[in-house]
């Protein structure tokens, strides 16, 4: 049996999460930007170049990045098995990825073929190192929690969605396979927001709700088998999509309710929790639930209007959902990180969590956050929205790199100062 | 009687019953908040010398491991330790912010460690122990703290 997840020292180093979780919102001012200097009428459509140049930079620079630090930094703890090379591999793949995405938002925009081909290596390489060093570890693994399954699932999406990417990258250099783009991205949207994304939330959160907020546990059908439901159904929709389109809405109506299902179940725990706080983190949550709910409902619905609605669905599952639920847990997490990775050294008088981020600040982040996604949504049918929802959505980005550095900052500064060394813990009275 | 994973797991469930109950209190006030602190602080010290004193010992003897994985879960005890005590002071002190940013450290803490014991060490120690399972399980269950 693999033991090296018990220890610090195997752990991966604090740096390995840490420079993804710092990057993100980067890639969401970015993304903010982008919406700034568009118009509404481009952006009602998912195929228009704006469109995909925003939505990549949200979930390859944000989702994907907070996703993949998430995996390096949990699957030690959740399973027990070390990520081979870890430090290296994260360093080489990060610097990859980034400006292999920098490289494809700028070829995509601009119509370059050289940058959308350099891009086209940079990212095939960062994400196969990632994902394969990640693969090594899973096929390690010797109790298959039902967490640690969600994540294998997740990743074989993962995987799915970044060479259906690659692809679709390459028809925007040689247009001949052009034709193949709507069909293709349709399929790499699905599976990347319900697949990769929904699949790994939903494992992470078995886990999550319990430890952070004492909420009651999942049931066992529920832990069992939710996941194998959803890939099904996300297998019976590509079947129904590609052959029987009349019949596409079966698969959609299959996963659209499992994952209502879900934002229920995650409601009513979340209500049940034992912990009286009631902090940021647990309003995203609720926010997630909520939009999610909706989403899932209008991406059915959605169906009879010749996705009209398609745009507002990925609002909401895109941004209500998913995004929601990882700068939640960003908040978590990363101050968590820098307290655990400072006491192991042996620092005591430290400041809790709680005191790393600013609550005011926090809030506001999450105010301005949740104007802009109802700014955007509202954008289309009154399209002077967009600018200001943009602004919002820009300021509450600035304000959480701010948020998620600050713990670091005091990382650094207690590293640098010792403020004590205090062994005398470490003597059993 | 169950076995020495089923025993110590369900004993971290009974700790956490009394860390939301102890929070549950503090969140009225800290001063109701004390006792409900004390049976908190009481059980944990309780499991970790079930640990230490019996489990752990019987592994290290067992197995030769004294450096492998009690020692790290040694050491998140020393430090779980620290926090609950700094709680106690920040009960005293009559100090809400301090006493729930410690709570919500040790509670993320506390939940990755007995995630660690409960998936890995533990399925270890009934693969070694199994034989002296019932022997071990009586004499943590008959322990006296110290």
């Amino acid at each position: 049996m693999e033991l090296n997840g018990l220890s610090i020292d195997q752990a991966p180093p604090i740096s390995a999460p840490l420079r993804f979780y710092l990057t993100a919102p980067i890639f969401a001012i970015i993304a903010g930007f982008l919406i700034l200097f568009s118009d509404a009428a481009t952006l009602m459509s998912r195929y228009s170049l704006d469109s995909i140049v925003i939505t990549h930079a949200l979930t390859i620079g944000f989702l994907g990045f907070i996703m993949l630090g998430s995996l390096t930094q949990m699957l030690p703890v959740l399973a027990g098995v070390r990520i081979p090379r870890v430090d290296l591999v994260t360093k080489i793949s990060y610097i990859f990825l980034v400006i292999g995405t920098a490289f494809m938002l700028f070829g995509l925009l601009n119509d370059v073929a050289l940058s959308n081909t350099v891009a086209l290596v940079l990212l095939s390489t960062g994400f196969t190192m990632i994902i394969t060093v990640i693969a090594m570890a899973i096929v390690k693994v010797q109790n298959f929690n039902p967490t640690v399954k969600a994540m294998s699932v997740s990743l074989l999406f993962a995987s799915l969605t970044v060479l259906m990417g690659l692809f679709l990258l390459y028809t925007y250099i040689d247009i001949d396979f052009a034709p193949y783009r709507n069909m293709v991205a349709n399929v790499h949207s699905v599976w990347g927001v319900f697949g990769f994304a929904g699949i790994l939330i939903i494992g992470v959160t078995f886990q999550v709700l319990p430890m952070f907020y004492v909420a009651p546990r999942f049931k066992q059908f529920c832990k069992k088998r939710v996941v194998l439901l959803i890939s099904l159904g996300l297998l019976i929709w590509l079947y129904t999509n590609v052959y029987e389109e009349a019949y596409a809405i079966i698969g959609k109506a299959w996963i659209a309710l499992f994952f209502w299902a879900f934002a229920t179940t995650m409601w009513r725990k979340l209500s049940a929790r034992r912990r009286p706080i009631s902090d940021v983190t647990v309003w995203y949550w609720r926010v997630a639930s909520i939009s999610l709910t909706l989403g899932s409902f209008l991406w059915i619905f959605d169906e009879y209007f010749k996705n009209e609605y398609i745009v507002m669905v990925a609002i909401l599952l895109g941004g209500g959902f998913i995004l929601s639920i990882m700068i939640g847990m960003l908040y978590k997490i990363i101050p968590f990180l820098v307290w655990f990775h400072l006491n192991a050294m042996g620092y005591m008088t430290i400041p809790t969590m709680n005191e790393m981020i600013d609550k005011k600040l926090a809030r506001a982040q999450f105010v301005l956050f949740i104007a802009s996604l109802i700014g955007f949504i509202f954008a289309f049918y009154i399209p002077v929205l967009l600018t200001i929802s943009a602004i919002s959505f820009i300021i509450s980005m600035v304000i959480l790199q701010y948020n998620v550095v600050a713990p670091v900052l005091i990382y650094r500064k207690v590293k640098k100062t010792k403020p004590d060394f205090d062994m005398s813990a470490f003597t059993i009275n | 009687m169950s076995t020495i994973k089923e025993y110590l797991t369900a004993d971290h469930s009974r700790c956490d019953e009394f860390f939301a109950m102890m929070e549950d209190k503090a969140n009225t006030s800290l001063a109701d908040a004390k006792e409900a602190y004390e049976e908190f602080a009481q059980a944990t010290e309780r499991h970790f010398q079930m640990e230490e004193r019996v489990m752990f010992a019987e592994f290290e003897t067992k197995t030769g491991m004294t450096e492998g994985p009690t020692a790290m879960m040694r050491h998140e005890h020393v430090q779980m330790r620290s926090l609950v005590k700094q709680m106690g002071e920040a009960l005293e002190a009559n100090n809400k912010d301090k006493f729930f940013g410690l709570s919500e450290t040790l509670m993320i803490l506390m939940q990755q460690h007995n995630m660690k014991e409960e998936q890995m060490l533990y399925t270890m120690a009934q693969q070694h122990l199994s034989a002296e399972s019932p022997r071990i399980v009586d004499m943590m269950e008959s322990m006296i703290v110290e």
